[in-house]
């Protein structure tokens, strides 16, 4: 059950890797469209280069040059600002991208947004605005984690909109049962203990221990057991979340934290505050 | 034969003048790689010394990775109660945004040559009150377990980042 889970993550990581690396450019020769032609043949034939390095932006102007409308070039340029902090640079080349082609670059925008500065208004308007604009399904998130409407509800709850969190999530869960993403029961199930109903929250932790088994999930349903004074239950998942966080079983992303996310720090300073 | 030479010459002197310029432009508008940050002797201590040269600098990202461990010791963990516990936001203006804070970490684990962009809510360049960038500054220079990264068996140095999140100037969130 954890492999087909892990499998799927795999594969939508390597899917997004390479639609956002390069297009099919023969699409846009049946199109007819010859300035995006030239422009992807041109960056399908250049070298490969870090995507920080002055070559690799060398490449990508000369490709701009080619074919100004070519949208998914400022996306690849905006992305070694994003991962270098400078949200100024990147905000104005993915913002020519999105202009260019809403579509495809709405999704990306939302969640990095979302990702990278924790701008929790600005990434629920481009997700929204996507759905508004398009007649099929929204997708996943960059990375692969998220369906965008879950992404979307964990910034409802970060604005302090936890019902409508709880709403938007249940429902993106209950609509898609055959590809949940990584971290989806945890969240419904943070959402539910923060609203003080523990029965559910737990629920949600035990479905999500059969998905992906992550300290995260113990930690919190432990301070769900303890809220309903299950002493012997907490002092288990406690013990749990401390087992997994040492064998390096917890939420990670090579580029941020994630919300909700817990450090072995928490686990201890529960730990020591229920021997108290 | 004299007419045609000329021709040559003429056109490999345009070709050369053509490269040098392009090569001049392209420089002038990017670095070595993206975020690079040389010494400047103005606002750089001469105390902090990469172990190797500039050029071998690698990117770092969040403070936790799969492989290679944590580059903070303590985690993400620490860096926040730090700030909780020292940064004042009774003293500053009451500004919002984000701001960054780059820096290098060299193979020792000491960090070095600091530079700071601002944004407002709207993504666009801000320049926030120094009541709340020296603050931020002073507190980041302050953070000294930053651990050495090691690559291929060589210890290298590396670039790290933080940006906050400004409301009003109070800290709400440390990223990333």
């Amino acid at each position: 059950m954890k492999l087909k889970y892990y499998f799927i993550a795999i594969f939508f990581t390597l899917n997004f890797c390479l639609v956002f690396s390069q297009d099919n450019c023969n699409v846009f020769l049946m199109k007819g469209d010859s300035c995006r032609y030239k422009a992807c043949k041109f960056l399908e034939e250049s070298p490969d280069y870090f995507q920080l390095t002055q070559k690799y932006m060398e490449i990508k102007d000369k490709a701009i040059e080619m074919c100004p409308e070519y949208a998914l070039v400022y996306k690849q340029k905006s992305t070694a600002f994003l991962k270098t902090g400078d949200f100024i640079n990147w905000k104005t080349l993915i913002d020519k991208a999105v202009k260019l082609n809403p579509k495809e670059n709405l999704n990306y925008r939302g969640w990095c947004r979302f990702q990278f500065f924790r701008d929790y208004k600005g990434a629920i308007q481009d997700i929204e605005e996507l759905d508004r604009i398009v007649d099929y399904d929204i997708g996943y998130c960059q990375n692969g984690d998220y369906h965008l409407n879950i992404a979307k509800g964990l910034c409802y709850k970060m604005l302090g909109k936890k019902v409508k969190a709880i709403q938007i999530i249940k429902n993106q869960i209950e609509k898609d049962t055959t590809c949940q993403g990584l971290y989806d029961h945890l969240h419904l199930g943070v959402l539910f203990l923060e609203t003080n109903d523990y029965e559910k929250a737990i629920n949600e932790f035990k479905k999500q221990s059969k998905i992906n088994e992550i300290a995260e999930t113990y930690y919190y349903q432990a301070l769900a057991f303890k809220k309903i004074k299950n002493q012997e239950k907490y002092s288990r998942d406690i013990k749990k979340a401390q087992e997994l966080y040492l064998s390096k079983k917890y939420m990670i992303d090579i580029y941020t934290h994630h919300i909700d996310k817990i450090y072995l720090q928490d686990i201890q300073n529960e730990i020591e505050k229920n021997q108290d | 034969m004299i007419r045609n030479l000329q021709i040559i010459c003429f056109s490999l002197l345009i070709q050369i003048f053509n490269s040098c310029n392009t090569t001049k432009n392209v420089s002038k508008e990017y670095p070595r790689m993206i975020g690079d940050i040389a010494f400047d002797e103005k606002i750089d201590s001469t105390e902090f010394k990469l172990c190797n040269n500039d050029s071998l600098v690698v990117q770092y990202y969040a403070f936790t990775k799969i492989v290679g461990g944590k580059t903070y010791l303590d985690e993400k963990y620490e860096v926040e109660k730090i700030f909780e516990k020292n940064y004042n936001h009774k003293i500053v203006k009451k500004e919002s945004g984000n701001i960054r804070i780059r820096f290098l970490v060299n193979c020792k684990g000491v960090s070095g040559r600091y530079r700071i962009i601002g944004m407002d809510k709207n993504y666009k360049e801000k320049h926030f009150d120094t009541s709340i960038t020296n603050q931020l500054l002073s507190i980041t220079q302050r953070l000294v377990k930053w651990k050495p990264f090691i690559k291929n068996n060589i210890q290298r140095d590396y670039y790290q980042y933080l940006i906050f999140k400004i409301e009003k100037g109070e800290l709400i969130e440390i990223l990333p």
